[in-house]
Formats: structure tokens, sequence, C-alpha cells
């Protein structure tokens, strides 16, 4: 993971540089016809193969942003509301989760785009990010309560009870009879409660 | 002004007579200090009250009519025997006191003060279960004085009663709890810290939380008095004072699970039924034990499908009002080891679960391929007249006669009723003086007749005199001898004891059911009954020769007539059809035998059966049994049956009709009337019916004694039937308390 960051790091950092090559290029070009033009062609060569390059890297990067939008002109419209939102938080899922202030309807100001892309519905948010989502509370899932944060307790997501609290679930109706919900004392639940008050006797044993 | 004060006001004028019914109650301060309340209660005149029935129906019972004296309870007069305390005089006036440390059965103890009660011209309240009741007395129950009296007692009582009603069993039916509602403060003055004293091991079924007593010492008589075992004491004074066994010991009585009854608060309660349930969540059925042959009351408490706990009922001819350890814990034998489906035995040697259809089927088969005189019945310990009933009519009716109970031995006497039956009954015992035990061993046989003879040992002195294999007695008991000789010198008059019997008012000749098991029993019978006529024990005001049943079963067996035709019947069965027996010998069987199981219980019996039928417990049918006295009870369901069980009569009907020789009866109704052709007394419920004629009518036998020592019927008190061997909670009272 940190490995990971690191070369995102090390990669933003050259692109940087690259950048300001770039434009140190474009400022100092005039002196640079002046010297070596040899040097010059060869340097402009390389900065458009390098643009092709980067056209086409962006152009992946939105094909496979955008492909998924082909069929689903409702994550479409996530994608183009994204834009120039504000990502405030990441669950442990991968739903993210954009606020937009200005230049939105109080009420659509705050939205999620599932991680899964497919099959997504609400109940793949979880509890400590619904009430974010829901306007109920203005903490996100992963924010420190100021209250709390007074005692270094890192908040909605600390709250939940270690010993009761179950990891959040999404509803899996309508995905298959495995997944079809039955009460505790129903036939169908596999781990269904045993109301019979007796130890009948077992033959195999008396053998 | 509102509507309603303005309607309130037009109506009162109206309404005068009501206001005595308004008014409210007040407290003023003349009230407050009792002599001037008492001086005002004087001055008024004396009320003319109705008359008011007696608490719990205490009835008066006049041995003289010129002993009774007239006392006033509250100015109502009442007439009461000489002897009698303020205490009984009051509940026979229909005044009920509260009180921890007195209780009827025990002697009184005056210690707890809960009871007492203003006497006019007393200085000073008096406690009313020892004060003796005087001609004249004037006795105040619920003047300010008495109850100002009993709220400083129960405010002591509190100081070190901890507040853990909430986690405690015995709230909701607790002495303390109850009478603190109505004499506790609402608030404590008491600020120090409580005492708290350490818990006792009493063994596995009392359960003892000492910081709960309150030092009554009723655990403490009872076991002295009626268990008589001198296992519990005080130890301590005033503050320091505590229950125990000054030793660490466990409490060997088989009677211990009654303290748990008399307990007033949660010190001792039982340890099986320790936080299983809240007694108010609980269904009382009203039924009937059979762990003996006693037959004692019990109250089933169930809860669902589960019994819950058992407590003993009423009954001052058979029980008392307690029961022995095998009767209240039993019950978890009820849950385990149960037989739910029917079950046929596969070629490979394996049992295989199959409907009812398929195994009565094979079953029918079966009987109809063997000879009429190779089916042989057996009916258990456990089983219920009705059942017995329809299994002797379906043998004779498939041409066999060959049907008993086990326990009554091959050839049992069941001509005369008066062989086999307490002829006493167990009440009758308390006017015994002298007893004459012959191979029985009461204490583990028939726990509450043994307690009876402790009581009458305690109260009249009475001599007892045991022939037997050596035993305890929790009483002054003289051992004789061992066999059958010491009893032939009784009867010829050599023994010392024999004086005894013939100068004896009302001689007590008790002989073991064992006996019926011995080859000379119609030798020993004789031998006896030469002793009762020689020592004047059977008389028209008084039959003293008894015998002593061990099974529920044993009686009614015998008044239905389950006799097998040849005693050795067992040896040529090819179709044995076993209701319940478990203990019955089947070494002589032979080995191509087929062996029908019908019961409640995977216990001895079901090893060697063809086809198992499930069947229904004592407390899950209804049923009628006699007792060893010869009276009639029934039990009633308290639970459902488990699986796939059905009531014993239904099996063998449904069966009957399989096999093509259809039992006339469908109905309980239908198959007691059929009892009635039989033995009628079985059908006279709650009564106990006598025996009609005597020995005298007997043959002269020609058997030979048997030298041989009697042998104890019972080994082991605790598991002595399919219920009880499969209870854990009576296993552990075998392994801990039988420990030598």
């Amino acid at each position: 993971m940190k490995k990971k960051k690191k070369n995102y790091k090390e990669e933003k950092q050259r692109r940087e540089r690259e950048r300001e090559r770039e434009r140190d290029g474009v400022d100092s070009g005039e002196e640079r016809i002046e010297g070596d033009q040899r040097e010059r062609s060869g340097y402009l060569l390389a900065r458009a193969q390098r643009r092709r390059l980067l056209l086409t890297h962006c152009n992946y990067v939105f094909i496979m942003f955008f492909r998924r939008c082909l069929p689903d002109g409702n994550l479409l419209q996530t994608k183009l509301h994204n834009i120039g939102a504000k990502l405030v938080g990441v669950d442990k899922f991968g739903n993210k989760y954009y606020e937009k202030l200005g230049n939105t309807q109080y009420g659509r100001h705050r939205w999620v785009e599932y991680a899964e892309k497919s099959r997504y519905n609400a109940s793949q948010v979880p509890a400590e990010w619904h009430g974010w989502l829901h306007f109920i509370t203005d903490h996100t899932g992963d924010e420190a309560s100021p209250i709390l944060k007074y005692y270094l307790i890192s908040c909605l997501l600390m709250l939940k009870p270690k010993r009761y609290g179950i990891e959040h679930k999404e509803n899996l109706s309508g995905e298959g009879d495995e997944y079809i919900y039955h009460s505790k004392g129903h036939t169908l639940n596999p781990g269904q409660r045993d109301w019979s008050r007796y130890q009948p006797w077992q033959p195999t044993k008396a053998e | 002004m509102g509507l309603g004060l303005l309607a309130s006001r037009a109506i009162r004028p109206f309404n005068s007579g009501s206001r005595f019914l308004l008014r409210t109650i007040v407290s003023k301060p003349e009230l407050q200090s009792p002599e001037s309340s008492a001086a005002a209660a004087d001055a008024s005149p004396e009320p003319d009250l109705p008359p008011r029935t007696p608490v719990g129906g205490a009835r008066v019972h006049f041995t003289n009519p010129e002993d009774a004296i007239e006392v006033f309870v509250d100015g109502y007069p009442v007439k009461i025997p000489k002897g009698m305390t303020v205490l009984q005089a009051c509940e026979v006036a229909g005044v009920d006191i509260p009180r921890f440390c007195y209780h009827s059965r025990l002697s009184i103890a005056g210690n707890c003060r809960m009871c007492l009660v203003e006497v006019e011209k007393s200085p000073k309240p008096v406690a009313s279960c020892a004060m003796p009741a005087l001609p004249g007395m004037k006795i105040k129950t619920d003047t300010p004085v008495a109850k100002k009296a009993r709220e400083g007692v129960m405010e002591f009582l509190l100081m070190n009663h901890p507040l853990d009603c909430p986690i405690c069993d015995q709230g909701g039916e607790c002495d303390l709890q109850d009478q603190s509602m109505a004499f506790g403060s609402d608030r404590g003055r008491f600020t120090e810290m409580k005492r708290s004293v350490v818990d006792k091991n009493l063994g596995p079924l009392v359960k003892t939380v000492m910081t709960r007593c309150i030092q009554c010492t009723r655990c403490v008589r009872f076991a002295s008095e009626v268990a008589g075992v001198q296992d519990l004491g005080i130890l301590g004074r005033g503050s320091g004072e505590e229950i125990g066994t000054y030793v660490e010991k466990l409490m060997t009585s088989e009677l211990s699970g009654n303290v748990i009854d008399i307990c007033p608060v949660g010190a001792l309660t039982s340890k099986p039924f320790a936080f299983k349930a809240r007694n108010w969540e609980l269904k009382g059925t009203e039924t009937i034990d059979v762990t003996d042959a006693v037959g004692s009351n019990i109250r089933i408490d169930s809860r669902g499908p589960e019994v819950m706990r058992i407590l003993p009922r009423l009954n001052e001819d058979i029980n008392e009002e307690w029961i022995s350890d095998k009767t209240r814990f039993c019950y978890d034998g009820l849950k385990r080891q149960r037989l739910n489906d029917p079950m046929i035995r596969g070629a490979d040697g394996r049992f295989k679960v199959v409907s009812w259809r398929d195994a009565l089927a094979i079953v029918a088969e079966v009987a109809h391929q063997v000879k009429p005189e190779e089916i042989v019945g057996i009916a258990g310990k456990l089983s219920d007249a009705e059942s017995m009933m329809a299994l002797k009519d379906f043998l004779n009716r498939m041409g066999s006669n060959n049907v008993w109970c086990e326990g009554t031995g091959t050839q049992p006497n069941a001509d005369l009723r008066s062989g086999y039956i307490m002829n006493t009954s167990i009440s009758g015992l308390e006017k015994a003086d002298v007893f004459l035990l012959v191979g029985t061993q009461p204490r583990v046989e028939a726990a509450m007749v043994n307690a009876r003879i402790n009581k009458t040992v305690r109260a009249n002195n009475a001599k007892v005199g045991y022939i037997g294999l050596e035993t305890d007695f929790n009483y002054d008991c003289q051992h004789l001898g061992t066999g059958p000789n010491t009893l032939k010198e009784i009867a010829e008059g050599r023994h010392p004891f024999f004086s005894a019997i013939s100068n004896a008012k009302n001689p007590v000749i008790i002989v073991g059911a064992g006996v019926f098991e011995r080859e000379d029993k119609d030798a020993i019978f004789s031998v006896v009954e030469t002793i009762a006529k020689k020592g004047n024990v059977v008389r028209p005001d008084w039959n003293g020769l008894n015998v002593l049943l061990h099974n529920a079963a044993q009686a009614a067996a015998l008044d239905l007539g389950l006799v097998p035709e040849s005693s050795n019947s067992i040896e040529s069965a090819k179709f044995v059809y076993l209701m319940g027996a478990d203990d019955v010998n089947l070494d002589k069987l032979p080995d191509d035998a087929f062996i029908v199981y019908q019961g409640h219980h995977g216990d001895r019996g079901v090893y060697r059966a063809n086809v198992i039928l499930p069947a229904s417990a004592f407390s899950e049918k209804e049923g009628t049994y006699e007792n060893t006295e010869g009276c009639a009870q029934q039990t009633l369901p308290a639970v459902p049956t488990v699986g796939d069980a059905r009531d014993d009569w239904k099996t063998i009907r449904a069966l009957s009709e399989v096999a093509g020789v259809r039992l006339p009866y469908d109905t309980l109704g239908g198959i007691r009337s059929r009892m009635r052709t039989v033995a009628p007394n079985l059908l006279q419920v709650d009564e106990r019916e006598p025996a009609t004629f005597g020995h005298s009518l007997k043959p002269e036998v020609a058997q030979k004694l048997n030298p041989a020592p009697f042998k104890s019927a019972v080994e082991n008190f605790y598991m002595t039937d399919a219920i009880t061997r499969a209870s854990k909670i009576m296993a552990q009272c075998s392994a801990s308390l039988l420990k030598k």
C-alpha cells in the first residue's frame, strides 16, 4: 500500500517536473531557437510524442471511466455531476461520497457514487455514512466528531460498539434463494432454533 | 367553575349516605399513639360483625365438648378447644396472622416475633404462636399497637436481609416479600453495613444463600422432627447466628427438598430449579406422583412443553404436605432419553424409525404367528390402571392369559385384597404404638410412609422392630434379625418382641413387597398371619396387618387381576409385550422371542426389543393409579406428549384393531366402565377403599420357610424406575449422597 503511494507520488512529481519543463520550453523558446536548431527540433519531436502519449492515456482513462456510462444513464449523470464537486470521503467498500455546495439545489447537494457499478442499491451505504448522506448529520463517516475529538476518539466509525455491532451487509434480496432472509424460527433458516424441550433416545448409542 | 364540580355539588345533598364510602383515609395524631387509640377502641361499642370463614378452611375438632373455650378475636366470639394457641384461635376466627417461624406441622419456636397481637389486660403485645388461648381472652389483631409492633419486627428483619428480590428464586412466593408489603416501611433508617453469611453446601438439591436467612429455624425443626436427621442446627448468637451443619456435611435425608418449601425466604431454594423460571410463569397441574407406591399428591409446574418443577400438594391422608426428594427432583428425567418415534429393529440389529401403521402391522402379524400360550404381557411399574386393563383384555382376546405387572412376583396372591394393601392406611399408622417391619426398609421403599412412622415414634413413643438386612433408620429401631427364622420365633412366642406386640394397644405389622419375589412367600405370609392372630393385630376396630408395595402400578394391577396363568411362562414365550417393564428378568427368555417394548424411556427394556412403541409418561396422560393403601387417584396431563408418542391404552386399542380382535372401548370413559366391572374401587377416586375380607379366608399353606435373609428391595433410593434412571439430578444424588 505504502509502496504504491510512493510510486504515485513519484509519478506525480515526475509529471510536474515535465510540465514545468514544458512550460519553460514554451516560454524560453526564442532563446533556444537561437541556439542549437537540431537540439530544438529533437525536443519538439519528443514533446509531440509525449503529447500524443498523454492523449492516448487520457483517451484510455476516459473510456475506462465512461464505458460503464453507456448503458447506464444514471451513472453518467452521477459522473457529470461529480465534475466540480468535492469528494468528501470514501468508505471501506469504496463508495465515494460527493458534496457540492454552490450551484446545486439544496437537498441534492450530497450524493454517492457506488463502488459497485453494475448492481448498486441504497443498502450498500454503511450505517456510518448513512447519516451524512441523508442530511441527518454533518459528520462524515470517517470524520472525528468535534465533541469526541477532544477525547481522541475518531467518531462514528469508532462509536460502533465492537461487542455487538455487526459488519454492514447490503440487502441481497432477489440475488438468489440462498440470500432470502428467514427469521430465527423459520423452517428454512439454517440456524433454526430447536424448540423441542426433550432429548430423544438415540438407538445407535445402545448398540 | 367546571361542569363536573357543578354536577358533584348538585348531587351531594341527595347522596348523603355515600359519604361513608367516600371517606378519605386520614391519620390523626391520636391514632399515632397506641394508648389513646386503645382507649378510643374501648369506648366504641362492640361492632356486630358478620361471621367470618376460617383461614385456609381451618377445621375445629372438639374431642371433648366440655373442653371448648370461648375467646374474642377482634370482638368476634369464637369457640375453640382448650390448648389451642392464640394464633390458631385467630385462624379459626378467619384472621390470618403474619408469621415466619410458626409452622403448623413443626414445634413452636416463637423466635420471629412477627405474629405479635394485642391482648387485653396484657402489658405488652404477645407472640400469638406461642401463647395458649385462655377462656374469655380478648385478642385484637388489627390495632395500632399490634401493627406498630409488627412494623418494628419487620424493620429489624429487613435490616440484615439483602435487597436482591429481583435475582432471588423465591421472589413472587416469598413470605417476607409479601408481608413487607403490609408491614414494611417505605424508607430505611439503617445506615450501617448489612451482615453477610457464608453459604453452606447442603448437597445437590438444596441451594443456600444464607445471607437471606432470617433465622426462623423452620428448616432446623423440620430436619430433626420430620426428616429425623440431626443435620441442621444453629451456630452463634445475636447477629452472628447462623444456620448450618456445624462441620461441612451434606444433608443426607430423603425429605431434604421440603426445606425449600418451608423456608419463608430465599435462603434455601431448589438447586436444579435455580434461575430456570419465575413462579408466575408456570402453569400448575394437580396430579399424582408415581415414583413410589405412596401416590403423593403433587403439583407439576410447567412452562410450555417442559416440566419445570414439582411441588407437594396437601393431602392429610397420604403425604401431608411433604414429598420425597425422588418425587420432587425426578422431573428432569422426563426430558431425557425419551422414545418419540415407533422403531423396528432391522436385520442388521439397528433400529429404524417407521410409521405407526407399519409398526402396528408387524406387531399384529407376529402376534398371530405364535401360539396363544406363547404370548406374554408384562406391565411396567409406572403403568396406569387403564392401560393394564387394555393390555389384559387384548392378551385375553389373543388367547393368552400370561399377563402380570413387574414386582408382584410370578404367583401373586390377588384373591384377597387385604393381602396386598396397607390395611391400616397411611394416616392410620399414627395411632399405632408398636411396629414390626418384616423385610421392608420404608425409608427407601416409601419415604412418606417412613415419615409417618417417624412422626408416630416421636409422638407416641412407639416401639419399632425390624427384621431384614442391616439398614439405617431415622428413628429408634430394634433390629430383631435378618431372616424368616426370627419371624418364626416371634410367631411361636419365643422372642421378647412378641410380648411387645401382644401388649400393644394398636400393633402394626408391615411386610415389604420384596417378599413377593421369594419362593416361600406364602409360608412367610402364613407366619405373619399367625403373629397377627396371636398378637391380636387384626380386630374389628383395628387392622394392623399391612403390605407395603413398591411401585405405583402394583396395587391396581392386582386389583385388575393381572396374574400370570403359569409361573414359568417366560421360559416358553415367543412374543413378549413389555408395557414399560424395565426391571423384569428376561434372562430365561428364548433367544428367538419377539419383544415389543412400549414405553416412554429408552431404558433397560429396549435393549432386547424388536419393536419400540413410544408412550406418554405420567406427566402427559390421564390415568388412574392406586396407592399402597388402596386409594385410587388420577393423574392429569401437565405437558404435551413428546414426538409421536401416544397413551399406552390407545396404542393397545389400535393394535387390537390391526390384529383383528378389536377392543370394545374407544374413550377413557369406555375403558373406565370396563374397569368398573373388574375393580369398581378404581373409580372411587381420592377415596380409600378398605379391603372387604380379612386374612382368615386364606387357605392353609404347606410351604416350608427358607431361612435365607430378606433382601433389600431397593438398592438405590434415587434410581428405581425409567424416569429416575434417566434423571441427571438423581444420578448426582446417588453419586454424592449414597457414597459410603
